[in-house]
C-alpha cells in the first residue's frame, strides 16, 4: 500500500474548506468530514466493500472547530492506513475521533471565536473609525494568517504524528496567548470608548474659557462615553436585547438634545 | 445607474456568496460585518458610479454591526444571528433608498433606519438558517442510507446540495428583501420629514456606545479587568487621539499579561 502523497493531503486540506456545507442537527459535520477525506479514503481502500465500510464508519456524529479539523483529518487518515494494513481495529478510529474532536473544539473555539476574532475585529475597527477604506483587507489578512497556516500545515502534522499531535497544541501556549489577546482587546476598546462616542455639549462653549475648551471637551467625552457604555453594558448583562437598548439610547439622545444638553 | 431589480440581483449574489462564508464553506470571515458591508457598498457604489461613497457607507454600517455582533459565537449547537445577511442588506437598503435624498441628514436617517431593520432581518435570517439545517438533516439521512447500499456518488450530491441550499436561501432572502424593502424605506424616511438636524446627528454619535457595551460586557469579567479597562479609558481621555497609541499600548499590555499565567 503506497503512502498518501503530498498532493492528496493538500487536496484533503482544500476540501476541508467545505466542511460545514451540509451542517445538520443529526451528524453535524459528518458529511463534510467524509467529503473532505474522500479522495484519500479512495486511495487507501481499493476494494469496494472495504471502502463502503469506511464510508459508513465516518457518517457518524462529528463536530469540532473547522480550522482545527484538518489536523484531525490527518490523524484519521494515518489510522485508516493502519486499519487497512490490519494493524488495528476500526473502533480505535471512532474513539480517537471522539476524543480529539472535543479537545480541538474546546481549544479551537476558545482561541478563534473567543479571542482571535474579537481581537482582530477590534483592531480593524480602529482603522474603520478613522475612515480608512482598506480596513476589510487588513482584517482579512491578519485574521486568516493562523487560519490558513493551520489548515494547510495541520493535515501534515496529523498525518505524520498520529495521535501524538495533541502535544503540538501545548507548544503554542494557547491559554497565555488568549489572556494576552484579551487584555490587548480591552486596551483597544478603552481607546475606542474614549474617542469614538461623539458627545458635544453647548454648555461648555458658553461656560468655559476658550483656552480650556479642548480639555473640557475631551473630559466630557470620556466621562459621558463611560457612563453611556456602562449603562448599556448593565442593560445588556440583564438580558435586554440589542435592538431595545439601541432604541432606548436613541430616545435618551433625543431627550438630551431637546433639553439642550447635547448638540 | 441600474434598475432596482438589477440592484436586487447584484445584492442577492453578494449575499449568497457572503452567507456561504459565514458557516457553510471557507470561513475566511468575509462574512464579518466589517468586511461584508464595505464589500456590498463597493459593488453598489461601482454600479452607481461612486465607489467611495458606497465604501464609506459600508464601512460605517459594518463598524456598528461588527460591534453589536462581535460576541456572538458559533459554539457547538449555538447558531448566531445572521450577521452577514444583516450587513449586506442594511448597506443595500440604506444605499438604494438613501440615494434619492439630497440632504446629508436625510441620508443618514435613512441609513440608520436601514441598520435597525437589518438587525431584525439578521434574527429572521437565523430562523431561516435553522430551517435549512433541518432540511440538511433529511439529506444526511438519505446519504447515510445510500452509502450503506454502496452508492458512493450520493455523498457528493448530498453535500453539494446542502451548500447550494444555503446559497439559495441567502440569495432569495436578499433578493426579496431589497425588491420590496427599498420603496417603503424611502417613503418612511420621507414621511419623517427631517431635513435639518433634529437630534439625529446626536443619535448617530451615540450609537457606537451600544456596540462598545456589548463588547465590554464580554471582555470584562474579573474586577481586575474592569480596573485595567477604566484606567485605560481615563488614560485615553487625557492622551491625544493618535490611533497608533492604543496599538502600542495594547500589544505591550497584552504581551506583559501573557507573561504571567498565574492570574489566568
Amino acid at each position: 500500500m503506497p503512502e498518501l502523497s503530498r498532493l492528496t493531503l493538500l487536496q484533503v486540506a482544500f476540501r476541508s474548506f467545505f466542511l460545514q456545507a451540509s451542517w445538520n442537527f443529526r451528524g453535524m459535520m459528518s458529511m463534510g468530514f467524509l467529503y473532505a477525506i474522500k479522495p484519500a479514503l479512495d486511495q487507501i481502500y481499493a476494494d469496494p466493500e472495504l471502502r463502503r465500510q469506511a464510508y459508513v464508519r465516518h457518517m457518524k456524529y462529528f463536530n469540532t472547530n473547522p480550522y482545527f479539523s484538518s489536523i484531525l483529518m490527518g490523524v484519521v487518515l494515518a489510522l485508516e492506513e493502519r486499519v487497512a494494513r490490519r494493524e488495528i481495529t476500526d473502533d480505535i478510529i471512532d474513539d480517537t475521533k471522539e476524543g480529539l474532536m472535543s479537545a480541538f473544539a474546546a481549544v479551537g473555539d476558545g482561541f478563534f471565536w473567543d479571542s482571535w476574532r474579537p481581537f482582530v475585529a477590534t483592531f480593524a475597527l480602529l482603522f474603520a473609525f478613522n475612515n480608512f477604506l482598506l480596513t476589510p483587507i487588513i482584517f482579512l489578512t491578519l485574521y486568516n494568517l493562523p487560519h490558513l497556516y493551520l489548515r494547510f500545515r495541520g493535515v501534515f502534522w496529523g498525518y505524520r504524528m498520529g495521535t501524538d499531535v495533541i502535544r503540538i497544541l501545548g507548544r503554542f501556549q494557547l491559554p497565555r496567548v488568549r489572556l494576552g489577546l484579551r487584555y490587548a482587546t480591552m486596551v483597544l476598546l478603552a481607546y475606542l470608548v474614549a474617542n469614538h462616542v461623539n458627545l458635544h455639549t453647548p454648555l461648555l462653549i458658553t461656560n468655559l474659557p476658550m483656552e480650556y475648551f479642548y480639555w473640557g471637551e475631551k473630559i466630557v467625552q470620556g466621562i459621558g462615553a463611560t457612563l453611556l457604555v456602562g449603562l448599556s453594558a448593565l442593560a445588556y448583562r440583564s438580558k435586554i436585547d440589542v435592538l431595545t437598548i439601541s432604541f432606548l439610547l436613541m430616545l435618551l439622545a433625543l431627550l438630551l438634545y431637546h433639553w439642550g444638553i447635547l448638540i | 445607474m441600474i434598475e432596482v431589480w438589477q440592484a436586487a440581483l447584484l445584492v442577492a449574489v453578494i449575499g449568497g456568496i457572503v452567507d456561504l462564508d459565514s458557516t457553510a464553506t471557507w470561513q475566511f470571515m468575509v462574512s464579518q460585518p466589517v468586511v461584508a458591508a464595505p464589500l456590498t457598498g463597493l459593488f453598489l457604489g461601482y454600479f452607481h458610479g461612486d465607489v467611495v461613497s458606497g465604501l464609506r457607507l459600508g464601512l460605517m454600517i459594518g463598524t456598528i454591526l461588527q460591534l453589536v455582533w462581535i460576541e456572538q459565537l458559533p459554539l457547538g449547537m449555538n447558531i448566531p444571528p445572521d450577521a452577514a445577511l444583516a450587513s449586506v442588506l442594511s448597506v443595500a437598503l440604506g444605499y438604494l433608498a438613501g440615494r434619492y435624498f439630497e440632504s446629508y441628514v436625510e441620508r443618514e436617517v435613512c441609513n440608520t433606519v436601514a441598520l435597525l431593520i437589518a438587525v431584525g432581518l439578521g434574527l429572521l435570517g437565523r430562523s431561516l438558517d435553522i430551517w435549512i439545517r433541518r432540511l440538511n438533516t433529511s439529506i444526511d439521512n438519505w446519504v447515510a442510507g445510500k452509502l450503506e447500499a454502496g452508492a458512493f456518488h450520493a455523498l457528493d450530491v448530498g453535500h453539494s446540495l446542502g451548500g447550494f441550499l444555503t446559497f439559495l436561501k441567502a440569495f432569495l432572502f436578499c433578493f426579496v428583501a431589497v425588491l420590496i424593502g427599498v420603496e417603503p424605506l424611502r417613503t418612511f424616511t420621507q414621511s419623517l420629514n427631517i431635513s435639518q438636524n433634529t437630534g439625529f446627528i446626536v443619535i448617530e454619535g451615540l450609537l457606537p456606545a451600544v456596540g462598545f457595551a456589548v463588547l465590554a460586557s464580554r471582555c470584562l469579567q474579573t474586577p481586575r479587568e474592569l480596573q485595567v479597562f477604566l484606567l485605560g479609558v481615563a488614560a485615553f481621555t487625557l492622551l491625544p487621539a493618535w490611533f497608533w497609541l492604543p496599538v502600542i499600548f495594547g500589544l505591550g499590555i497584552g504581551w506583559y499579561s501573557s507573561r504571567s499565567p498565574s492570574n489566568a
